[in-house]
């Protein structure tokens, strides 16, 4: 008798449980910094948007943020033409928007038309090359659509990962979603409300429909003290990107409420001015544009004390330029950057300089200064400053160093070339080593230490172009690799960019959610978001 | 020739700024060694014609015109400059309040100072020179005075230091803008004496402001009255004492009943000035005090 | 109320003398970083312990100190000095140039100062020493400093022009130029030293706001700005309550200043 009632207690608590999960109750809550300029994801340029297009929009293909690899999505399977200039999709069947509108693949050739057209001015659309009048859009049948592009694009597929498709029948336009969520309120300045789409095709291993989360409140919070605060409190339940100094204060507060995923994508490295008619004293640009010397400098920089003592450990010391976060692109076989005052020093001396009294000097006895500018504002970057100064000084070189607002460091890196070596950082939203040709090309916008070269200067910088270009015609990533795995090499010995630190992707999740996993990749904290459910769909903790 | 000229020849009118006329063609001559009463009450205009004679009527304050002779020179429209150089020099003023006149930020030694050195920069001659004044004020001229500041001196020496200011450099014409109108009744007659006094000794021309008849009469030659913008009366002393025919002038008489029986004579004015001057005088400057305020 | 006196000058001399003696108390310079000791509690090494470079805050604290006290106050005088000659003159020559003045006052003070300075320094050589840095900041903060107590200066002088002692200097024959030096310019004194004493806690704090704008004192150098710039998160203050001392530093030494100025003044 006891023993029955015992059974049916437990047997009532799992009934209970099962209806709770089955309900995929709660609201989820976490802020904006600024308000979203567009519900397009057409047209998506601020991480806002695209915040609210990663949690509404429908993809064909989607990078697994956690092992990097493209997954097929709205699209059961594709393939790239041997060319990479054409992709075929294979859509799934009987997807429906969340206002009940049919996915079918007129959608999807709307959506790539659309974005295509010069006149819709898509950031996207660049990655896929100029040219929109000659996209060649094929509709095959309601499942099928081959996209055929005016040049070759490497890495075609993933850049789909960015593609949200809009329906072309619905009268709610952009506003019918086909992601986990749809935007259900708006208020501007203050929050976006999105609820679950209740026609989100996905549904989880037991069967049960996703996502788990009914809605998620966006509040719109430009300030991160307070958003901190309310993540104290309990009021918000994630912080999807942290600063260290932040991650360290909510530790010692609520050490269960932070998660340092590594080293991220992102990297801060510091440059010297090599443009041949710059502004700037002949014989400090002789220094610059010598390899012994940024080397030397490269060298003389205690990378282990900046991640350390400027970032309270939560960052590593950079290698090159492709962070070991990208799984995939990392040349595994470079080492670290040595820390060495003595190989630098006679490193210098090949170039002819001379220590003296503390001072160095180079061939024609000018002493070694130079300033380096930095962003006001940011004291991380004022900091792995003020450190690159101390270390400098020990071989003798002295080092100014400048912060200044952001529109004249602007100005002066990009337009002006006035300035001598500049210390800033890269944010990298993708892994492909396409996205960033415009910073390996000599002739490229971003080549930032000598940009818009007519034709290489330097052998080594040849020899970037080249690999660049090699790689960029190929489709197999393996032989790609080969191409950016050099380039890699080339900017490691060469150190037009002296990279510093990899920071690590830090972010605050409520002990209340279940499913986190945060990862390097953005969106670090909630990219799995279909996946995750709350215990609690009221008070946090 | 000489002698037909007078000291001072003023035909003024003046207007304020919001057009309202001050001074009507108001005509006053000071002779030689004279000492002029003007006497009318607050508002009729007596400081500006004062202000209007040393040239110190400001555009802001109103337009004046006519002219002012100063021993036959006109004055009016004289470059500032020149006009700077008189002032001190050949006319000098004293003025109501030694507590505001008197600069509280400068010792009395340096404010003598500067009004020795406005016309000498020679910077030796000032300290003897301001001994020299402050003993002609009947004022201890040691470096203690010196160094006092107008805060730590009583009114009557104030008003002496302002007198002693004034006459520095021995001006032709000493203008008194109602000089005493502050002083309580005893040191209202030491000033009185100290005035009469630096007339005989210096022979300075006297034009003595005030809204008081019965302490003008006691040490002026003349007097003339001003009534709201205009000279109505003016003659002897005496005279006007015994015959004044303006209706305004009789009302002023009336008001200080005990008037003097004889006015002074330039002979006796040295030193019972007030020795013979009855109750009646000092009661009539006592009662000013009630509206000695002359709308500055 | 003397005893209080003699306690400011105490106070005054002490920081004067501690700071002037900063190499010799301090055990390790200003810019050398300790990186095995970053954000130190006090020790015996560190009194005041370590800032989060690791550097020795009491060395940090003194020669700061010295910047700040010593310059602050000079670029206080610059535009007191530059308020007392414009405000002065508007004042002195009143009606149009009073108003003209005053309306330029207003728009000087409404200029986006911020905005400008910063494209000043945009427009300055990048390769300057920080001690030049400290100079330039500390010459413009005075430079631009005079508009407000230019129209305290203007109204009185326009006040004095008009006074009796004013009018009696005239009459004696002094010259324009002497009133303006000898009879009224000592009576602005109080009002222009008032003002000094404003500037000198304002520049301290506008050279901290100017350091967030890359404008300050450069770094390794530093400057009670850049120290009280560490107060930014009141979170840090309440687990290392020693952070506070520069502020209380500040407070004493500018309460101290007004003490002692304030008692010239009525002595005067």
């Amino acid at each position: 008798m006891k023993a029955f009632r015992t059974l049916g207690l437990v047997l009532l608590a799992a009934v209970m449980t099962l209806t709770a999960m089955a309900q995929s109750a709660g609201e989820l809550r976490f802020c904006l910094r600024s308000e979203p300029r567009t519900f397009d994801p057409l047209l998506v340029s601020d991480e806002a948007s695209d915040t609210v297009r990663y949690l509404t929009g429908g993809v064909l293909v989607r990078i697994n943020r956690q092992t990097q690899t493209l997954e097929p999505e709205l699209a059961s399977s594709w393939k790239v033409s041997k060319d990479s200039r054409s992709i075929s999709f294979a859509l799934r069947d009987r997807i429906f928007y969340s206002d009940g509108s049919p996915f079918t693949a007129d959608d999807v050739a709307a959506t790539v038309k659309r974005m295509m057209a010069p006149e819709t001015h898509s950031p996207m659309a660049d990655a896929f090359g100029a040219g929109g009048e000659k996209t060649d859009i094929k509709v095959l049948s309601p499942t099928r659509v081959t996209i055929t592009f005016a040049a070759p694009i490497a890495g075609l597929d993933r850049l789909f990962d960015e593609v949200a498709i809009v329906s072309s029948r619905s009268p709610r336009k952009e506003m019918a979603a086909l992601g986990p969520y749809y935007v259900a309120d708006h208020k501007a300045g203050s929050y976006v409300y999105l609820r679950r789409n209740p026609n989100y095709w996905k549904k989880d291993s037991s069967g049960q429909a996703m996502p788990y989360i009914e809605a998620i409140r966006l509040d719109i919070q430009a300030n991160r003290d307070i958003e901190l605060l309310r993540m104290q409190r309990g009021e918000i339940h994630l912080i999807n990107s942290l600063d260290a100094e932040y991650f360290d204060r909510l530790k010692s507060i609520n050490p269960s409420l932070v998660y340092d995923a590594g080293p991220s994508l992102d990297s801060e490295q510091m440059w010297f001015n090599q443009v041949p008619n710059a502004p700037v004293a002949a014989y400090k640009l002789k220094w610059f544009r010598s390899s012994n010397f940024r080397h030397a400098v490269s060298m003389a920089i205690n990378r282990a004390d900046l991640a350390r003592i400027v970032f309270g450990s939560h960052a590593q010391p950079a290698i090159g330029p492709v962070s070991p976060a990208n799984k995939f692109w990392f040349n595994r076989k470079l080492r670290p950057t040595q820390y060495d005052t003595g190989v630098a020093l006679r490193q210098l001396q090949q170039d002819g300089f001379r220590l003296n009294g503390g001072v160095l000097r180079d061939r024609e006895g000018h002493a070694v200064e130079f300033s380096v500018i930095t962003n006001a504002g940011n004291k991380y970057r004022e900091r792995m400053a003020t450190m690159i100064q101390q270390d400098l000084g020990k071989i003798g070189i002295r080092l100014n160093i400048v912060t200044l607002d952001f529109p004249s460091l602007i100005e002066r890196i990009a337009e002006k070339f006035n300035y001598e070596a500049a210390l800033l950082g890269t944010v990298n939203a993708g892994l492909d080593p396409n996205e960033q040709m415009n910073m390996w090309l000599s002739s490229g916008e971003n080549h930032q230490w000598n940009p818009r070269q007519k034709s290489p200067e330097t052998t080594w910088e040849a020899e970037i172009d080249r690999a660049m270009k090699a790689q960029s015609q190929l489709s197999n990533p393996m032989k790609r690799k080969v191409y950016f795995d050099r380039v890699q090499e080339i900017v490691v010995r060469e150190a037009p960019f002296i990279y510093l630190v990899n920071r690590n992707a830090l972010s605050a999740i409520s002990t209340s959610i279940r499913g986190a996993a945060p990862v390097a990749m953005r969106p670090q904290a909630y990219w799995n978001i279909e996946r995750m459910s709350l215990t609690d769909g009221k008070k946090v903790h | 020739m000489e002698t037909t000229t007078p000291l001072l020849a003023v035909d003024v009118s003046a207007r304020y700024a919001d057009g309202h006329d001050v001074l009507r063609r108001v005509r006053v001559t000071v002779e030689r060694g004279e000492i002029l009463g003007l006497v009318g009450q607050s508002g009729s205009g007596k400081s500006t014609l004062a202000l209007a004679i040393l040239g110190l009527l400001t555009a802001k304050s109103g337009k004046i015109a006519g002219s002012v002779q100063l021993m036959g020179r006109e004055l009016m429209g004289l470059r500032p400059r020149e006009m700077r150089e008189l002032r001190g020099r050949e006319i000098a003023l004293v003025l109501q309040s030694p507590l505001s006149a008197l600069n509280p930020a400068l010792t009395i030694g340096a404010q003598l100072r500067e009004a020795w050195m406005a016309h000498d920069p020679e910077k030796q001659h000032w300290l003897k020179q301001a001994r020299e004044g402050l003993r002609s004020v009947s004022l201890p001229d040691t470096d203690d005075f010196l160094a006092r500041r107008p805060s730590q001196i009583s009114v009557g020496q104030g008003q002496r230091v302002l007198i002693a200011m004034a006459t520095m450099h021995r001006p032709a014409l000493l203008i008194a803008d109602e000089p005493t109108s502050a002083l309580d009744m005893i040191t209202q007659a030491e000033i009185l004496e100290l005035f009469a006094k630096l007339n005989q000794a210096y022979g300075m021309a006297i034009l003595y402001i005030s809204h008081d008849l019965a302490s003008v009469s006691t040490i002026c030659h003349r007097i003339a009255i001003l009534h709201d913008g205009e000279i109505v009366e003016s003659g002897k002393t005496e005279e006007l004492f015994r015959a004044a025919r303006h209706p305004y002038t009789q009302q002023l008489l009336s008001s200080c009943p005990h008037i003097l029986a004889e006015p002074p004579k330039e002979e006796d004015m040295d030193e019972n000035l007030w020795p013979t001057a009855p109750a009646g005088v000092l009661q009539g400057a006592l009662h000013s005090h009630t509206y000695h305020d002359c709308g500055r | 109320m003397k005893l209080l006196r003699k306690l400011a000058w105490i106070i005054l001399l002490t920081v004067a003398a501690l700071s002037a003696m900063a190499s010799v108390l301090s055990t390790s310079g200003y810019a050398t970083q300790f990186r095995e000791e970053t954000s130190a509690a006090p020790s015996r090494q560190h009194w005041l312990g370590t800032d989060e470079l690791g550097r020795d805050r009491f060395a940090r604290l003194l020669y700061g100190t010295r910047i700040s006290l010593g310059l602050a106050p000079v670029a206080a005088l610059l535009a007191t000095a530059l308020a007392a000659a414009i405000g002065g003159g508007a004042g002195y020559l009143g009606g149009r140039w009073q108003r003209g003045m005053t309306v330029m006052i207003d728009l000087f003070l409404c200029l986006p100062w911020l905005f400008l300075l910063v494209i000043a320094r945009a427009m300055l050589p990048l390769n300057v020493s920080p001690m030049v840095s400290v100079l330039v900041t500390f010459g413009l903060l005075g430079a631009l400093g005079w508009a407000g107590p230019a129209r305290v200066v203007a109204a009185s002088v326009a006040a004095l022009r008009d006074s009796e002692c004013v009018l009696q200097a005239r009459a004696v024959g002094t010259t324009e130029w002497r009133i303006l030096l000898r009879h009224i310019f000592p009576r602005l004194l109080p009002i222009l030293s008032a003002q000094f004493l404003i500037l000198v806690p304002v520049f301290v704090l506008s050279e901290a706001n100017l350091g967030m704008l890359g404008l300050g004192v450069a770094e390794p150098l530093p400057s009670w700005g850049s120290l009280l710039r560490e107060m930014e998160s009141l979170y840090g203050l309440t687990s290392a309550p020693w952070r506070l001392v520069p502020l209380g530093l500040l407070m004493l030494v500018v309460n101290s200043l007004q003490l002692v100025m304030g008692d010239e003044e009525t002595s005067a």
